[in-house]
């Protein structure tokens, strides 16, 4: 079957009536749960599974996939609005859009999140379509030294993540490191850094650590000094985009399109990178860098279409070859399997229509996706408007009840508390928190890529350099390195990194 | 109805208030159901197509509540510390017989801190291996593996999962040792394997008989006595020339220690009633595996395949010298 | 500029360089193992390391000193409120349920505010309740009791 009649063929089930409505509720209750401050896209899904049950299985499965992307929708709108990020790729959208939103320009940085968001669905959907088996099968390639060398590129470019001191930001990524290092140790089973309590042993939740760092360290320095925050609310302007804005976010958005693209494709870690790599490439491009992290709207046009293109290409690996990239992914797994359809090589022959109906039907969720949020950036914009000695305590009793229901575990709640004032503390002495969220998340795959890599090649460090794609992912992570510290670029630096708020 | 319930309740000398209260009309809430591994996998998989249909049985909605972690120990712990009410349940595999021997410091006793309630399914396994990989068959590869040993990769899901206790099997069976590559979880090793970054494997039908129909892997062998209705061309272990390697990954049914005796027979109904649902076999069948008979589906039944899995675990892990603390 | 020193990253390097060397050396109790092989502690040993040896690096830099930020004083009150109130939260959740909990943990968390005094804080507190019972129990069905064993008789 040629590609066009397959689309075809999706487009005609992605466009039943019953297919499109499920596509509906799926995105409206997928944004609506999604802005739940502490709940992302991975919760959502995980307490809205169980309505997808008596649905045929095309319907549950294109429910799903609207759930997914309105939620990840929904985690960057309290993102934006209130600086809490539901899950890794939204954090960095915090960084800028949380600074528009409070410079009044909270609708322009949604606007912004939705079209990003919109337009790099649409791309990678096409890649999805045209080239979903090739692709899988090159991502095979990365093994674990690719991934290794990969991980190491990532870090070292999200330095630029940090406006403040250099040295304060690799500090922030390398206790985000330890940090994520916390719980069993999966090669040996050897617990550590956890008191011998066995909630520890899974590790600290990413959840908590967001909502401590991000949503209750903010909520400490807002409760600093009241008055400042009640005049920056009441400056709310205008809700849509410039024609400045326009210009500003058209060359972010193409880029992080294509870098969501391809690294959305990589299921051992890629679309974690994603958001992070296309700020860190828009800060670098950008000729006023000094701008981001003071609410630059290329920082939130990049990394919201980088995060969209890589939800999008990761269900590469999965419709492909049943391979799971994430946690969510996996969750996928299960309502296939749930459905009567194990997903593998053989679902795009054998099931057609499915197939192609979920990529039809992609393309048509992100356009309600988008159908649906623009006007509701208005209703959201409206939030900021209740007082905030109204709105903080919702945020920390919606971000305690949304952190205690993912798993159940009362020390994630615990977690928000600890990491609220090592957040604090460090955000007051001039450290940022963006870093550190990185430096979590990839912990645990770096070391687990590289410590699988030595075992593979049986101890010999030369695996890294031996096999091309690591070689080659080195040799830009040394370069980022020697650009870092040429002298001439040094001076350049100073003016644009050392600059204290 | 009610009377005879608080009278028997008070005849066994149990003045708790919440079996009171819960002796009235169980369940008069939803059940949640611990599974110890994340949602997705194939314990999450069985366990909500039970659920499913035992929230039908029982009136009350089935929470599947995934608690992973440490091998399975945490979320079944989670299960043992729960109150014995019958609304916090566990459904665990055959991790729940090696847990004792390979975590020294376990914080519960599988065998007196549940209770049984029963047998749900066995799923065979496969040994499987990258689809370039040079044996053709079952006893080319015990040589292949008697010959090159640690130079041959084996990959494994974690510590304490199905793979895992396969390896050992294998390994101990063919009396040689390859190099273990673990994995976080099913996923990310199936993907090394499919990539050739590894060499083999041992995994449930569940995760493997699409990838093995597909060509995109190689298998050997299934490792239960019978072949398989999915995979009629795949020999036994037996038949290939290594009876030893005989595995099967059961899942049980189990609540905290001291359940209420009516709630145990409540529950178990609700369990055989599930395994004889149509969807439930179909779907089970889909994923290599037939649902246990009513009589297996039973406390007793349970009871006397979690001690002998215990007994004939804990020497192979021994020998292994696997340990998780 | 004046060669003082600069007291927060004088605090900050400090701080990077205790919690580097609590890692390093917990890390050190467990197998560092060999490079085939590496072990549990291998990894945190050497970041702990980084950390460390990265947060003397701001500790040095502070010490030539550089220009002091003027902060406001720590909110000492909500600082004590929100954390109390949350650690609240998590040793009653499963006891209490979910009406009683979040109507206590809302009310002293919205005293973390000057602005909120008792009556407001009782008030936004009953809303929360409200608004926090339908969304999760009706709403998302999750299986937190709306009140927990410690009130049932």
């Amino acid at each position: 079957m040629d590609i066009f009649a397959s689309l075809g063929l999706g487009f005609a089930t992605a466009l039943e009536p019953m297919n499109i409505l499920y596509c509906f509720i799926g995105v409206l209750l997928g944004t609506l749960v999604g802005v739940l401050p502490g709940i992302g896209p991975t919760a959502t899904i995980a307490m809205l599974l169980p309505i997808t049950f008596s649905l045929s299985p095309v319907g549950a499965l294109i429910m799903l996939a609207g759930i997914y992307y309105g939620a990840q929708y929904g985690g960057s709108t309290t993102a934006i609005l209130i600086n809490l990020p539901g899950e890794s790729s939204s954090a960095v959208t915090a960084i800028d859009g949380y600074q528009m939103a409070r410079k009044g320009r909270a609708g322009p940085a949604l606007a912004t999140a939705a079209l990003g968001s919109f337009f790099a669905g649409s791309v990678a959907t096409l890649l999805l379509a045209f080239f979903a088996p090739p692709l899988a099968r090159a991502a095979l390639s990365f093994g674990p030294p690719e991934y290794f060398a990969l991980i190491v590129l990532g870090l070292l470019v999200s330095i630029a993540l940090a406006h403040g001191s250099i040295l304060k930001a690799l500090a922030m990524i390398v206790l985000g490191l330890l940090l994520g290092m916390v719980g069993q140790d999966i090669y040996t089973g050897t617990p550590r850094f956890t008191f011998g309590f066995r909630e520890l042993f899974s590790g600290l939740n990413f959840v908590s650590v967001a909502v401590g760092v991000f949503g209750v360290a903010e909520i400490l320095r807002n409760l600093e000094s009241e008055k400042n925050r009640e005049v920056m609310v009441k400056k709310v302007t205008n809700l849509w985009l410039t024609r400045d804005d326009f210009r500003r976010i058209t060359a972010p958005v193409l880029r992080g399109t294509a870098l969501g693209s391809v690294l959305g494709i990589l299921p051992g870690g890629g679309h974690i990178l994603s958001a992070f790599a296309s700020y860190s490439a828009e800060k670098r491009l950008s000729k006023t860098p000094q701008e981001f992290g003071k609410g630059a709207i290329e920082g939130v046009a990049g990394p919201e279409s980088a995060n969209n293109a890589a939800a999008q290409t990761s269900f590469i690996p999965l419709l492909t070859l049943g391979i799971p990239a994430h946690p969510v992914m996996a969750l996928m797994v299960g309502a296939f399997i749930l459905q009567g359809i194990t997903p593998g090589p053989n679902v795009i022959n054998d099931e057609p229509a499915l197939f192609w109906g979920i990529i039809a039907s992609m393309w048509i969720g992100n356009l309600l996706l988008v159908l649906l949020n623009l006007p509701l950036i208005g209703l959201w914009v409206k939030m900021l408007t209740i007082p905030y000695r109204v709105l903080f305590p919702a945020i920390v009793i919606f971000a305690c009840i949304g952190c205690y229901s993912i798993n159940n575990n009362i020390f994630d709640v615990y977690g928000i508390v600890f990491f609220g004032l090592l957040g604090y503390v460090l955000i007051r002495l001039g450290c940022e928190p963006a870093p550190l969220l990185l430096g979590f998340v990839l912990g645990p795959l770096l070391e687990e890529h590289f410590r699988r890599a030595m075992i593979i090649s049986r101890g010999d460090f030369s695996v890294f350099v031996t096999r091309p794609i690591s070689a080659v992912l080195l040799a830009l992570a040394l370069g980022v390195v020697i650009l870092a510290l040429l002298p001439s670029l040094r001076r350049k630096r100073a003016e644009v990194f050392v600059e204290e708020d | 109805m009610k009377h005879r319930h608080i009278l028997a309740t008070l005849a066994l000398g149990t003045m708790l208030a919440p079996v009171a209260a819960l002796a009235q009309a169980y369940p008069d809430r939803p059940v949640t159901i611990i599974v110890p591994f994340a949602a997705g996998g194939p314990t999450d998989t069985v366990s909500r197509l039970v659920g499913e249909v035992m929230s039908r049985e029982l009136g009350q909605q089935v929470l599947i509540q995934n608690v992973g972690g440490a091998g399975g120990t945490l979320g079944a712990g989670q299960a043992a510390d729960a109150e014995a009410d019958g609304y916090t349940l566990l459904i665990h595999h055959i991790g729940m017989s090696t847990a004792p021997t390979l975590y020294r410091n376990l914080p519960f006793d599988p065998l007196t801190d549940f209770t049984p309630i029963g047998l749900i399914t066995e799923v065979p396994m496969t040994v499987i291996a990258r689809k370039d990989f040079e044996s053709a068959s079952l006893a080319d590869l015990v040589e292949k593996i008697k010959a090159e040993g640690e130079a041959l990769t084996y990959g494994n899901a974690g510590i304490g999962a199905a793979s895992h206790l396969c390896g050992m099997l294998l390994m101990e069976a063919v009396g040689a040792q390859m190099t273990t590559v673990p994995y976080q979880g099913t996923g990310p090793m199936m993907t090394d394997l499919l990539g050739g970054q590894i060499d083999l494997s041992c995994d449930q039908t569940t995760n493997t008989t699409n990838q093995i129909l597909a060509g995109e892997i190689k298998a050997y062998a299934v490792t239960v006595p019978e072949r398989l209705a999915n995979l009629p061309d795949l020999p036994t272990t037996a038949e290939g020339g290594l009876p030893a390697l005989e595995v099967s990954v059961w899942h049980g049914l189990y609540g905290p220690e001291g359940l209420p005796q009516e709630v145990v027979d409540r529950l178990q109904a609700a369990l055989v009633a599930a395994l004889a649902d149509e969807t439930v076999i179909q779907r089970f069948a889909e994923l290599g595996t037939t649902p246990v008979s009513a009589e297996e589906a039973t406390p007793a039944a349970l009871t006397e395949t979690l001690t002998s899995q215990i007994a004939t675990w804990k020497p192979i892990i021994e020998a292994a010298g696997a340990f998780a603390n | 500029m004046a060669a003082r020193i600069v007291r927060d990253d004088l605090i900050a390097g400090g701080i990077f360089v205790l919690l580097g060397s609590y890692f390093a050396l917990e890390a050190l109790n467990y197998p560092l193992g060999t490079p085939f092989r590496m072990g549990p502690g291998f990894m945190p040993v050497a970041l702990g390391g980084v950390l460390v040896a990265l947060g003397l690096a701001i500790l040095l830099k502070s010490l030539r000193g550089g220009e002091n930020v003027d902060q406001h004083a720590p909110p000492w009150r909500a600082i004590v409120l929100i954390s109390g109130a949350v650690v609240f939260f998590g040793l009653t959740i499963r006891g209490l349920g979910l009406v009683p909990t979040v109507f206590i943990t809302v009310a002293i968390t919205a005293l973390a505010s000057r602005m909120n005094n008792i009556l407001a804080a009782l008030i936004i507190a009953l809303g929360m309740t409200v608004l926090c019972t339908l969304v999760f129990a009706v709403g998302l069905r999750v299986t937190v009791p709306l009140f927990g064993p410690w009130l049932r008789f």
